[in-house]
């Protein structure tokens, strides 16, 4: 979240788009209603009229994959009827920056495409500098080639009617929601926007995202209390696992995983992950980079680290491709991966295309599953239809702690990272993860000096002590949370935050995001101080420790104006006195006063993106259908999205709308967990939800003569399941094209390894993803439905 | 006496069973072997029942209007009237008003099922099963009427329900505090609801549970005016008389008194 939860009460407006946060982040409501005490309106907009929904002053309804259809609409009409905060966007967006000649954009295709790979030149998606180097801006926003006049004509094709033929919202309903959330343009008023799956798992994810950061940019929300883009977290430290880069194109810290083939050197990845800037207003934070990632590996590898050795830059696993989920699935399944990991994971459920995805566990030679009690993924040899004596899989199950039967910090949605205490012990043989980890690093090196092997030092000469003594029984997470924080390695002494990081060697640092949260003070993640700020907004400085820097409104230098006054008086994050800064901790540090630097930090620029070229499929969002659509994309003659990676492995694996007429989508219920292993043993739970269901709407029921409570099966090109059909007036058909598009809704909470069971969900999503970061596309697909 | 009471706001309610939940965690009550949903929509199970004293009822959506179908959500348990029906036919005198709740003290049930036929909210119910929860305690006793204690038996403060409750759909405190606070709430939500109505003031001489709803009661189910009022005193003790005429004829033996309280407890629930 650019916000946080608290925050959002500060909203007068508060949409839930992709998200349905009174079913799956139920407490958070209590954030949203205290919004609605005073005032404020909440927009649901959403396929289905969700318990979200039902909560709503507004609700529109849209089909699903066809978000941007929807934002693209509302990006146009603030652009139309000028409802934008015209000094923010002038100042702190790149509207006014003259664009690259050679950008262009032709029928859905921008400037740069090779048709061949699917991939994008962004060369062309560049500004026009002047002789500094700096790029040339219009402030008056006339010049037909600034960003602003290149988004009024590329969004002019979103008109209320295009929004309505694609998306199957009226024309009416849309006008409503864009007149409410474009109302917040006003500096003194401001949106919130919570986001979830329902936005980022679609092969435009990524860009469904973006389209929320060019509204809220415009609308001048961005930085301000009760504003900002808000990522509703799912796994409870997802948001931690993010930050220390569970992910496989990053490092701790969001630094770019080195790839073997493009950073074949420390010198040529610092040239490739350090962004440039000529521009003296811009901050251009990533310049400090090397020192996060030098510090980075000076606390991995201690001593052997050194500058005549860049750090042991070299000793890092580089990535030979790039490999998200999806790809590593297609690999295992392809018989290239030996063994496998599963920390807390359960793909045979939770997995895109879960019959693929449990077939490629029997082609591993072994696999470790750390859980909590057996789940699917880690009995995955007793699936129906599967004969144990097929599988050459030697499984180990560990069994795991639960978060209340250990000690360490979990990162919410907001950043803030609250550390908790062991409630109990675990049962039986349960250990925790990290002692775990500790146990396999000591086996692993002690084989290594024993054996020798192919490349021992960087297991061998590791800087690796989580334990108070070698012989102690566990680690401890402090330890590894004060390595986080970062420390002076001669000294040893705990740093005061990122900003004491250096390049040379002297400081060490697990995470530099990090840095602060763990200082010679001791550990502010333990704080529990009840005092709220003097701004009054729920920001509650002394309780836990936020990232960064305990800044808890990122981006908060946008929430004044050049002088440094809040556009929005009654909900001041930050004030300049004329001397200093007082509120939330400024972006930027201290020593900048409100002329001085740009506002957003994080880019090159120093202002926000509204035409970007960070990303893989194009400047400017653009509708484009999934990529198993009922209907043909009337916006532009790509299917689509151009860029979305397309494996060789999965090409006959996607159906049409011939054989498969209904839109489908995947989502959760309240009740249950995830793949359901945490839940589906707990008779509490499975009272309210025992088995596993789809929702259509009373239309299609009758089409088919389904009766609520019938079975039913539900099947596309990739699997087949049965579920109970729950038939409800919460699901209504779309008309679209002419043609009445319905939707058959599942929840993906069920398999067969535990006390209540079902068929998977997953067995039905598809092997494609983002173009950028590959999420699986659960949220819209095809099926057929028949009474079973 | 405590006054003490409930307010369930439905227009804050998102529908999350939380408190469902909460009941069962806290008294350690068993949970209910459920099949696909009672409905309408997720409700589950159907009713309330000796091992469910407090469930959430979800009603059709109605979306007569595009841009604000109503989905109603409601949080359902004893209502702990005033002059409760329970107390007024049970023939052991085992239900009584204690602070103000209407609590069934266990000791004294013979599981006649008289109150079960008298609830017109259908709250209390005999128990086929017996269960000790996970601190030992005999939450569940077989052949006797169990329902919700606003959490008296394992007392506590603020009762389970309430204390979870994300959204502050529900609240406890003082009855004419809470009966004013949704008072000043239905002027405000009348501007978007017209029709929306506070239940519990008067019916079965005011209940402990006060709702507040979207629109009139009787388009959630809920009794009111005669239907609401107080069984007739001479019902209750004709009503009385029959159990404890049973009660003779199956010569006061246990066995004998359980079967003959299942038939009539079945003959009663089929008039009904």
């Amino acid at each position: 979240m650019t916000n946080h939860w608290i925050d959002i009460k500060n909203a007068d407006v508060i949409l839930i788009m992709g998200s349905n946060a009174a079913e799956n982040h139920p407490i958070s409501f209590k954030w949203v209603e205290k919004s609605r005490e005073k005032g404020g309106k909440l927009v649901v907009v959403d396929p289905r009229f969700t318990r979200s929904a039902s909560m709503a002053d507004l609700y529109a309804s849209i089909r699903p994959g066809s978000d941007l259809a929807f934002m693209g609409g509302l990006i146009n009409y603030a652009l139309q009827n000028d409802r934008i905060q015209k000094e923010y966007v002038v100042e702190y967006t790149n509207a006014s920056y003259l664009i690259s000649p050679d950008y262009s954009f032709n029928d859905g295709i921008f400037s740069g495409y090779d048709r061949a790979t699917r991939k994008y030149d962004k060369k062309s998606w560049a500004y026009q500098n002047d002789d500094k180097g700096i790029p040339k801006r219009d402030k008056t926003l006339q010049n037909p080639r600034c960003v602003y006049q290149l988004m009024k004509k590329h969004y002019s094709r979103y008109t209320p009617e295009m929004v309505e033929k694609v998306t199957g919202c009226s024309k009416e309903s849309f006008l409503k929601v864009a007149d409410l959330f474009t109302s917040t343009h006003k500096p003194d008023r401001v949106a919130t926007i919570l986001y979830a799956m329902g936005t980022t798992q679609h092969t435009v994810g990524t860009q469904n995202v973006r389209a929320y950061a060019v509204i809220q940019l415009l609308l001048g929300n961005i930085g301000l209390a009760g504003g900002g883009i808000n990522a509703l977290r799912g796994e409870s430290n997802v948001q931690g696992s993010t930050d220390h880069a569970l992910l496989w194109h990053i490092i701790p810290g969001y630094n770019p995983c080195p790839q073997a083939k493009l950073h074949p050197n420390f010198q040529e990845y610092v040239k490739a992950v350090v962004p440039k800037t000529n521009d003296p207003m811009s901050m251009n934070w990533w310049s400090n980079r090397p020192k996060y990632v030098v510090s980075m590996l000076k606390a991995w590898y201690g001593d052997a680290a050194t500058r005549e050795n860049d750090f042991c830059f070299d000793w890092l696993p580089k990535a030979a491709k790039a490999t998200p989920h999806i790809v590593l699935f297609e690999d295992m399944y392809k018989g290239m991966i030996k063994g496998g990991f599963f920390w807390g994971t359960n793909p045979v459920v939770g997995g895109p295309n879960s019959n693929k995805e449990a077939k490629a566990l029997e082609r591993l030679d072994w696999l470790v599953a750390s859980d909590l009690w057996e789940t699917d993924s880690s009995v995955f040899w007793k699936r129906k239809g599967v004969d144990p004596r097929n599988i050459k899989t030697e499984v180990f199950l560990l069994p795991a702690s639960s978060s209340v039967e250990k000690e360490g910090s979990v990162s919410n949605s907001g950043r803030w990272v609250q550390w908790r205490y062991k409630a109990q012990n675990a049962p039986g043989q349960a250990i925790a993860d990290l002692d775990m980890v500790d146990m396999i690093y000591q086996e692993l090196k002690a084989l290594y000096i024993k054996e020798g092997g192919k490349f021992p030092d960087p297991i061998v000469k590791a800087n690796w002590n989580y334990k108070h003594s070698p012989n102690a029984h566990e680690c401890d997470p402090h330890l590894v949370a004060k390595e986080i924080n970062g420390y002076e390695w001669k000294t040893k002494k705990q740093v005061l935050n990122f900003t004491k990081l250096a390049d040379d060697g002297s400081t060490a640092c697990g995470n530099w995001v990090y840095g602060g949260c763990y200082t010679e003070a001791g550990n502010m993640m333990a704080r529990r101080g009840l005092k709220d700020a003097a701004n009054k907004l729920g920001m509650y400085p002394e309780w836990t420790w936020s990232w960064p820097v305990n800044r808890r409104i990122a981006y908060n230098r946008a929430a004044v104006d050049r002088k440094g006054n809040p556009w929005d008086p009654g909900r001041w994050v930050l004030k300049w006195t004329g001397s200093k800064w007082v509120g939330d901790i400024v972006d930027g540090g201290p020593t900048a006063g409100p002329e001085a630097k740009n506002p957003f930090i994080m880019n090159a620029e120093g202002v926000g993106k509204l035409f970007s070229n960070g990303v893989v499929d194009g400047p400017l969002t653009e509708h484009f259908e999934p990529r198993e659509s009922p209907v043909k994309n009337i916006v532009n003659s790509q299917a689509f999205n151009p860029a979305t990676m397309v494996l060789d492995t999965v090409a006959g694996e996607f159906g049409d709308s011939a054989q498969y007429p209904y839109v489908a989508s995947s989502y959760r219920v309240t009740e249950h967990w995830q793949a359901g292993a945490m839940t589906r043993n707990l008779p509490w739970l499975t009272e309210l939800v025992p088995d596993m269901f789809c929702e259509i709407s009373p239309s299609l029921a009758g089409k088919k003569g389904i009766k609520n409570g019938d079975m039913v099966r539900i099947f596309n090109k990739r699997g087949s399941i049965q579920a109970r059909a729950l038939v409800t007036d919460r699901v209504q058909p779309w008309k679209i094209q002419g043609k009445e598009v319905e939707m058959v809704g599942m929840v993906w909470h069920f398999g067969h390894g535990c006390a209540a069971s079902g068929d998977s969900c997953n067995n039905l999503t598809p092997h494609i993803g983002d173009a950028n970061t590959m999420i699986p596309e659960f949220k819209a697909f095809l099926v057929n439905i028949e009474k079973a | 006496m405590s006054d003490n009471a409930f307010l369930v706001d439905t227009t804050k309610c998102q529908g999350c069973r939380a408190c469902q939940v909460a009941c069962k965690q806290w008294n350690g009550l068993p949970g209910e072997k459920t099949e696909f949903f009672a409905g309408p929509e997720f409700t589950n199970p159907a009713e309330l029942s000796a091992i469910t004293w407090n469930h959430v009822k979800f009603f059709p959506v109605d979306r007569s209007d595009a841009e604000r179908p109503i989905w109603t959500i409601m949080h359902k348990k004893c209502y702990h009237c005033k002059e409760a029906n329970c107390v007024a036919v049970c023939p052991e005198k085992a239900i009584s008003k204690v602070d103000g709740w209407t609590i069934i003290d266990q000791s004294k049930c013979i599981g006649c099922g008289a109150c079960v036929n008298a609830c017109v909210y259908k709250v209390p119910q005999v128990s086929d099963i017996e269960h000790i929860n996970d601190v030992g305690q005999r939450i569940v006793t077989k052949d006797k009427s169990h329902k919700c204690n606003a959490c008296t038996l394992n007392a506590r403060e603020i009762p389970a329900c309430v204390t979870t409750c994300p959204s502050e759909a529900l609240t406890f405190g003082n009855r004419a505090v809470l009966i004013q606070e949704a008072k000043s709430r239905l002027e405000k939500y009348r501007k978007t609801f017209p029709k929306a109505s506070i239940y519990g003031l008067d019916e079965f001489g005011g209940l402990r549970v006060i709702t507040i709803l979207r629109d009139s009661p009787d388009k959630y189910g809920l009794p009111t005016g005669k239907d609401a009022e107080p069984m007739d005193h001479a019902k209750a003790e004709a009503i009385k008389d029959t159990y404890a005429l049973l009660s003779m004829f199956t010569f006061g033996i246990p066995a004998f008194k359980r079967t003959a309280y299942k038939i009539a407890r079945s003959l009663g629930t089929k008039d009904a």
